[in-house]
């Protein structure tokens, strides 16, 4: 976190402070641990990772409310125990917000820009970190942005972003490399015969340009969605700069009682074949040889791609919880449909108090060896979170 | 004397036509606009009771917009319905889902129509079918019928007093295959806002003897003039 960035969070909560209004402050305490393993994405352990790898956290989160305006800080202090022991401070959040009316909002500052309707997978967002997609649950960090939401009628409305961010997939054990990135987005919305449409645009610097759509809809029981994006030139390796590619989230969500179910089917245009893929693997294996950091920059596509190497990818997911309830349980699936790679994320929330809450998740790598999850060096996860509210 | 006169006089004059008794019950406790505060209590047989609190507002029959302020852990997830739609705020993921309007609300017994879709006059073609008392309270006994298969519950038996204030009493749901679903009760007159009504709502289960939910208004502002543009995904996404 930068210095001046600080200081700018540390004036301005200390201006909330000072300030009459509705106020929530968050604790917290994250445990991630990780079981690791030398795999063709760990060649030689070259990532220095300890068989059982932590991360420990305490975090931290204020909203400040006073009358149409909005002040959020949330972020943590992390120490690393395992390969490398190291303590970092990570800013997830913080800005501030102001409302004019109902028609036009304002937000200034690190802020999570829920950029599309896929749950696990959203091909229309180049702004910030990609969702971990074998654990949606976990909490993102933001995009350094402006943020502007104007509603002209009920019917329709635009929102314009411009975002500077760093590209990483966060809760790892080890260094990714960051894409920084300069972002302009812009998302028409329009609410047209009982259909959520959107039309995306969006492009900047250290990024492919996109159009894309988003629609969601409910037949019967099920609410339906589908985000698409198409753009030119690919973002893994190589890079094919004259090709148009298209990528797909699409799914469906049904609750019932206190269950909720979701599917959602991910086409990644880009993605490698089976033949590419072969070859991409290869590819890393010569490296690892001859040049180690040409090596560890490829490792990092795996990561820093975001969305996944290959072409074909499903989620399901199974939530039972209901509000002011003390336990949820929910159970996720991620599978690899191209190369049958398969991530579970069984989970369970306990709340023992309205205003305490206990996090436990596991991740469960099964499936091919030979699989994108299969080479991944974490080979199971566990963590525990506690936040209390106040 | 005059008392005398007046019974007589009641009872001589017809009763209003079923749509009109109809359209006075469901103003009683809410009106065309309003904004309100709520808690909501979920009671399920040998389980602890849970409990949430609600921000609301709704305008029209179209348009409804809710926000659980308590307890915390839940505080800032919000409800909003627009016409058939309705869509779910989830503050952890700063996103806006949509969710079927017929799922049940919070883990009650009410479903997100019973809870948004508050126009039975719109829904139901209503008919008068007798008098009774009921709950100690001379009542007029609606029969509603679906006017197509796109609401939540094929008949309502609905009961309105009959002295003049037009309070629900009760309601029964049954489902198309002539079951009956759950049955809700208002109850606890008393002055919220600017005028007396019903100010607990205990919606009760066939299916599970014992479940039940209870709505129970801690506030109500008749005067609470939403702007259109409040009820919309958009606004939803903002948070509170």
């Amino acid at each position: 976190m930068s210095r001046r960035l600080a200081c700018l969070v540390l004036a301005l909560s200390a201006a909330a402070g000072a300030t009459a209004g509705e106020q929530e402050i968050e604790l917290g305490l994250e445990n991630f641990y990780y079981r690791t393993d030398e795999t063709l994405f760990n060649r030689g352990n070259i990532l220095g990772l300890d068989r059982g790898e932590d991360l420990l956290r305490g975090t931290l989160r204020l909203k400040r409310s006073l009358g149409a305006a909005r002040l959020v800080v949330s972020g943590f202090v992390e120490r690393r125990l395992g390969g490398g022991d190291a303590t970092e401070t990570t800013l997830r959040q913080a800005y501030l917000q102001y409302g004019w009316g109902e028609g036009l909002t304002l937000r200034v500052g690190k802020q999570r820009i829920g950029w599309g309707s896929g749950f696990a997978w959203n091909p229309t967002s180049r702004i910030e970190p990609p969702k971990n997609s074998l654990n949606t649950s976990l909490e993102q960090q933001g995009a350094v942005a402006a943020r502007m939401d104007l509603i002209p009628v009920t019917w329709a409305g635009l929102v314009l972003v411009a975002a500077r961010s760093e590209v990483d997939r966060g809760d790892l054990p080890f260094e990714t490399p960051r894409a920084r990135r300069r972002t302009g987005a812009l998302r028409a919305r329009f609410l047209l015969a009982d259909t959520d449409l959107a039309l995306v645009f969006s492009g900047g610097k250290n990024q492919r340009t996109l159009v894309g759509f988003d629609l969601a809809r409910d037949v019967g029981a099920l609410s339906l969605h589908a985000e698409g994006a198409f753009y030119k030139g690919a973002e893994l390796p190589p890079s094919r700069d004259g090709q148009t590619f298209f990528r797909l989230a699409a799914g469906l969500l049904h609750a019932r009682g206190d269950d909720s179910f979701t599917l959602e089917y991910f086409f990644n245009g880009e993605g490698y074949s089976d033949a590419s893929a072969a070859a991409f693997f290869s590819r890393l294996e010569a490296a690892f040889r001859l040049a180690p950091e040409a090596y560890l920059a490829a490792v990092g596509t795996a990561y820093a791609g975001g969305l996944g190497l290959r072409r074909h990818y499903a989620q399901g997911s199974w939530t039972r919880g209901s509000a002011g309830g003390k336990w949820t349980l929910s159970g996720r699936g991620t599978v690899g449909l191209s190369d049958g790679g398969i991530a579970l994320t069984p989970g369970v929330v306990y709340a023992p108090r309205g205003n305490v809450t206990l996090h436990g998740e596991a991740v469960l790598l099964l499936g091919s060896k030979e699989s994108e999850y299969g080479h991944s060096p974490l080979r199971g996860a566990l963590s525990a979170r506690v936040k209390v509210l106040f | 004397m005059s008392s005398v006169f007046f019974a007589l006089l009641l009872a001589a004059t017809p009763p209003p036509d079923a749509d009109e008794i109809l359209r006075r019950a469901q103003a009683v406790v809410l009106g065309e606009t309003a904004g309100y505060t709520l808690r909501m209590t979920v009671t399920r047989p040998g389980k602890a009771e849970r409990v949430v609190e609600i921000k609301g507002f709704k305008k029209g029959d179209d348009l409804g917009l809710i926000r659980y302020t308590a307890p915390p852990k839940e505080r800032g997830t919000a409800y909003l319905r627009k016409g058939d739609n309705t869509w779910l705020f989830l503050p952890s993921a700063e996103k806006v889902v949509r969710v079927g309007p017929k799922q049940n609300f919070g883990g009650g017994d009410f479903s997100n129509g019973d809870i948004f879709r508050l126009s039975l006059t719109r829904d139901y073609t209503a008919t008068l079918a007798g008098e009774e008392t009921l709950l100690s309270q001379a009542c007029w006994r609606l029969e509603l019928k679906a006017r197509d298969r796109s609401v939540a519950y094929d008949r309502v038996v609905y009961w309105v007093r009959s002295d003049g204030t037009y309070y629900p009493v009760k309601a029964d749901y049954y489902t198309l295959s002539g079951r009956r679903l759950k049955w809700l009760t208002l109850s606890e007159v008393g002055r919220l806002g600017d005028r007396s009504r019903p100010t607990l709502l205990t919606m009760e289960s066939a299916l599970e003897v014992g479940a039940k939910t209870l709505l129970r208004f801690l506030t109500i502002d008749d005067k609470a003039k939403p702007d259109d543009r409040l009820f919309t995904p958009s606004a939803l996404e903002r948070g509170e």
